[in-house]
């Protein structure tokens, strides 16, 4: 027995270095900036500003990515093409980052790319540094749109054209002609780029390693120590805000199974000793409806309905009420969610135990101590129902997954601050401390679950064993 | 040729298990009504006549339009467009449901009450379902819905099956100790491991992801094209293998432990919450039905590889398979011609339940706005609308979206008590 749990204990290291691979792999591709989110968006608002404030905000951009890790590499090594530099993710803005690597798709040529990009570069400066009068103040606007356009252009023709505007913004205003050496320059860099293509670099690999100043290592090694970092979003360290949050998602579920289990069973057993009568159907046929009930239907039906729509106002529908608010409210709150939380576990329960209970009341010791005149309720209860514990106990394995994952469905309805709508709104929010965190916490939850099944499992019934059998 | 015999006379009786599942059999009924629905859903809900007569004859704007669709007609310019319904027509006869799920009915907007009086020009135009806050039909959104939630359904649970078998066939089939590759293979096996991710994946990945937001051939295309390198390159390791299997260290046999290696991955999929692991993919990406059926198929392959896996652990020390080997056949022959046809059954249980899941979990995504691309109309998307509308907004897609669950789980039910040799009485 012990050795089993150290093993499966084991299984965990895998399973979860697997699932911190995915996570991590899925947050670095989110689209998405989350240095410029975290600045509320400033650097754009900067680009259309004062050159003076616009290097100031790219200062404070470049610093803020030092400061979160982003300028490493993302993981200890890398396959890429000869044709990707291994210093592209040096580029500081995800936008460029993402242009750049279009670009190197079409051309495969990194030093005119990067020439390119470096003239596009003084050029915006150039535009920057003109102090701005009535006679260029249009042009000037006209010229940082259409660099912006360059910055994310990788289709030939647009930057074409983008690059025409330009020339033709020159032509109409001759009082900025003192930069047009810097749209030549970009022009030149242009044309280098696309005659010298050379394609076929894009076909051969190169292997990089970086060691251990990668973001994946640090982010996993602070993770094993109990770091989790910080919010992007409120500055809040992570460990707090999923905490709270488990705290939540694990009282509700919880609750719920208890009240599945207390419900459940007796209905299941009932309907078992009342086998093929009429309410017995009527019983399993409500409970297979309540099962394939969508729940997030039943929580906007309860919702229209009680909760203020077009009927009844008796429950609240909005989170579950203040830290400082009493028990009652907090319980009021919890009416609506706890019966969407509870009610399909329910039936799946119940139709479990009604068909393990049909089950051990069909044996043979049934059948003797019946004739040996044991009482109808010691039979049910002592002999049927202590060994029909065992699917239930198992269920605990799929109920309780069951009930975290349900928590995003009912959590965003009901916007409760559980895992499931935290995990929701980091991921919309590109919050990726909090989105490793969130996803690995509910794998180690869901797993513990299995894990506390299986043993439940064996303490009950002492035929199974684990120890080294081959199939 | 008697496994043949048994196998016509097993899947006789399951189907006369079947049948005598009153609930299951209806349920089966009600699926292939639904499915035509979802196949014919232009001709049952569309704001263009089936049929219509002008001065230059007969016309099928329907019908033609499946061809401006496909590229090979174009559209007449002398045929009304636009407003169909206020067009004069000399004759024109109507689809049961005169809407488009994006017909705008002005006159009727602002949700019309599937239970008051509406401003349409007799019974024929009403809306039986009522209307959303652009006058747009419910009824009809709900009957071209249906085709999305079939087409969830069936492509990411034929996916799931496909990953399923083959993974599960391999681990059962060949277990921890009947893989076995000389070092040489193994060697060139390790060496290759990274050119071939490179070449088949990663130096293709532009190509992937324009395919996929195209279309969902270009998207299958691409991905026949890398598994092609792919298996180019397990070719070019066996071959490469071969001058070096002549050195003595390169030749002894090294086991494969394939059981193993795919129970660990079950566990891992089945340990990663899968709803979490969809909402993040579904995210990340641009909103698309493929995608979500693509990341949902993902995801719920692990119950089909148990079965297969366990049913070909059972199959693969039986006699009639130790019998093919005996005759020399080679092992993908007898994974696929003799020992998947008998793990059939409890597969087709676990994608009828897969199937009742994938449309929960795709009407789930759509309701809280993710996945599902904006001019896409689906029961999920319906039924996230009824939030700020009048009570009855809520019921049609909800129940549609119920229903089809339910049948699923009912045939799933079916397919259980039929297979199982218990019930035999």
């Amino acid at each position: 027995m012990f050795r089993y749990v150290l093993k499966r204990i084991l299984i965990f290291i895998p399973t979860l270095f697997v699932i911190s691979l995915l996570t991590f792999v899925l947050s670095v591709n989110v689209p998405g900036d989350p240095v410029e989110q975290m600045l509320g968006g400033g650097i754009n608002a900067a680009e259309m500003g004062q050159s003076s404030s616009r290097l100031a905000s790219e200062k404070a951009y470049i610093e803020k990515r030092k400061e979160l890790g982003l300028n490493l590499p993302v993981f200890y090594f890398s396959l890429s093409s000869v044709a990707e530099p291994d210093t592209l993710y040096r580029v500081y803005k995800k936008s460029h980052k993402e242009n750049l690597d279009h670009l190197i798709q079409m051309y495969g040529n990194w030093s005119q790319i990067q020439a390119y990009y470096h003239a596009t570069q003084n050029l915006e400066n150039a535009v920057l540094e003109l102090k701005t009068d009535s006679s260029n103040a249009e042009a000037k606007i006209g010229l940082r749109d259409q660099i912006f356009v360059l910055y994310n252009q990788s289709n030939s023709s647009r930057i074409q054209n983008s690059l025409n505007v330009i020339s033709d913004v020159f032509k109409k205003t001759p009082s900025i002609a003192n930069i047009y050496p810097q749209y030549e320059a970009v022009s030149l860099a242009y044309q280098d780029m696309t005659t010298q293509a050379t394609t076929y670099k894009n076909y051969i690999p190169t292997f990089h390693f970086y060691g251990t100043k990668n973001q994946y290592h640090q982010w996993v090694t602070k993770f094993l120590v109990g770091d989790f970092g910080i919010s992007y979003q409120d500055g809040r360290p992570v460990k707090d805000a999923v905490w709270q949050a488990t705290g939540k998602t694990m009282m509700i579920s919880i609750l719920s199974i208890i009240l599945t289990y207390l419900i459940a069973v007796p209905i299941g057993v009932w309907s078992a000793k009342n086998k093929n009568s009429t309410s017995d159907q009527i019983v399993t046929t409500a409970l297979f409806i309540l099962y394939s009930l969508p729940s997030f239907w039943v929580a906007t039906l309860l919702i229209t309905f009680f909760g203020g729509g077009d009927f009844f106002e008796w429950f609240p529908t909005y989170g579950l009420g203040n830290d400082y608010d009493s028990l009652l409210i907090k319980a009021h709150h919890l009416v609506l969610p706890l019966f969407c939380w509870t009610y399909a576990g329910l039936a799946f329960v119940s139709r479990q135990m009604r068909g393990a209970m049909i089950n051990s009341l069909s044996q043979d010791y049934v059948r003797t101590s019946r004739a040996k005149g044991v009482s109808e309720r010691m039979v049910l209860w002592k002999h049927a129902f202590k060994n029909s514990l065992l699917p239930i106990i198992t269920l605990f394995a799929s109920v309780f997954p069951m009930a975290i994952s349900g928590s995003i469905v009912l959590e965003i309805i009901f916007s409760i601050p559980g895992m499931g709508k935290l995990a929701f709104d980091v991921l919309n929010a590109r919050n990726y401390p909090m989105v490793y965190t969130v996803v690995m916490f509910s794998a180690v939850v869901t797993m513990l679950g299995y894990l506390v099944a299986d043993i439940c499992y064996a303490l009950v019934d002492p035929r199974i064993s684990y120890s080294n059998k081959k199939s | 040729m008697s496994t043949v015999e048994n196998k016509q006379d097993y899947w006789s009786y399951v189907k006369r298990q079947f049948k005598k599942n009153k609930r299951a059999v209806f349920s089966a009924w009600l699926v292939t009504i639904l499915l035509l629905i979802a196949i014919f859903a232009d001709f049952i809900a569309n704001e263009k006549p089936l049929v219509f007569k002008n001065e230059t004859g007969w016309h099928f704007p329907i019908i033609k339009n499946y061809g401006v669709q496909l590229g090979i007609a174009k559209w007449p310019t002398d045929w009304p467009s636009g407003r169909w319904n206020s067009n004069d027509y000399d004759q024109a006869f109507f689809a049961p449901i005169p809407y488009s799920p994006n017909t705008q009915d002005l006159n009727n907007a602002q949700y019309a009450s599937p239970f008051e009086t509406q401003d349409v020009a007799s019974i024929r135009w009403r809306h039986w379902l009522g209307t959303e806050v652009l006058g747009r039909d419910i009824l009809s959104t709900m009957i071209h819905g249906t085709r999305i939630a079939f087409m969830v359904g069936l492509v990411s649970m034929t996916l799931a099956t496909i990953i399923g078998i083959l993974l599960g066939a391999l681990a059962g089939y060949f277990g921890d100790d009947r893989l076995k590759f000389s070092r040489a293979t193994l060697l060139w096996i390790i060496l290759l491991i990274l050119p071939t991710y490179f070449y088949a994946f990663q130096s293709r990945m532009h190509l992937w992801s324009n395919a996929i937001s195209e279309s969902f051939l270009k998207f299958l295309f691409q991905l026949f094209v890398s598994v092609l390198i792919l298996f180019g390159f397990i070719f070019l390791a066996r071959t490469l293998s071969i001058p070096f299997k002549k050195i003595p260290w390169l030749q002894p046999k090294v086991n494969i432990p394939v059981d193993i290696i795919v129970q660990r991955m079950i566990e891992i999929s089945v340990s990663i919450p899968s709803l979490f692991l969809i909402i993040a993919i579904v995210a990340i990406a641009k909103p698309s039905i493929f995608l979500v059926m693509a990341v949902i198929g993902l995801t719920s392959w692990t119950e089909i590889a148990r079965f297969i896996r366990a049913e070909l652990l059972k199959v693969r020390s039986l006699e009639y398979i130790e019998a093919a080997r005996a005759l020399g056949f080679s092992q993908t022959r007898i994974i696929f011609k003799h020992a998947i046809p008998n793990a059939v059954s409890p597969v087709l249980i676990a994608v009828a339940f897969g199937i009742a899941s994938a449309i929960l979990i795709e009407s789930f995504l759509s309701f809280i706005g993710i996945g599902i691309p904006p001019e896409v109309l689906t029961w999920g998307k319906l039924l996230s609308l009824s939030r700020s509308a009048p009570w009855w907004f809520a019921i049609a897609p909800g129940f549609a979206i119920f229903l089809l669950v339910t049948l699923f789980n009912l045939l799933g039910e079916g397919l259980t008590d039929a297979m199982d040799p218990r019930q035999k009485k």
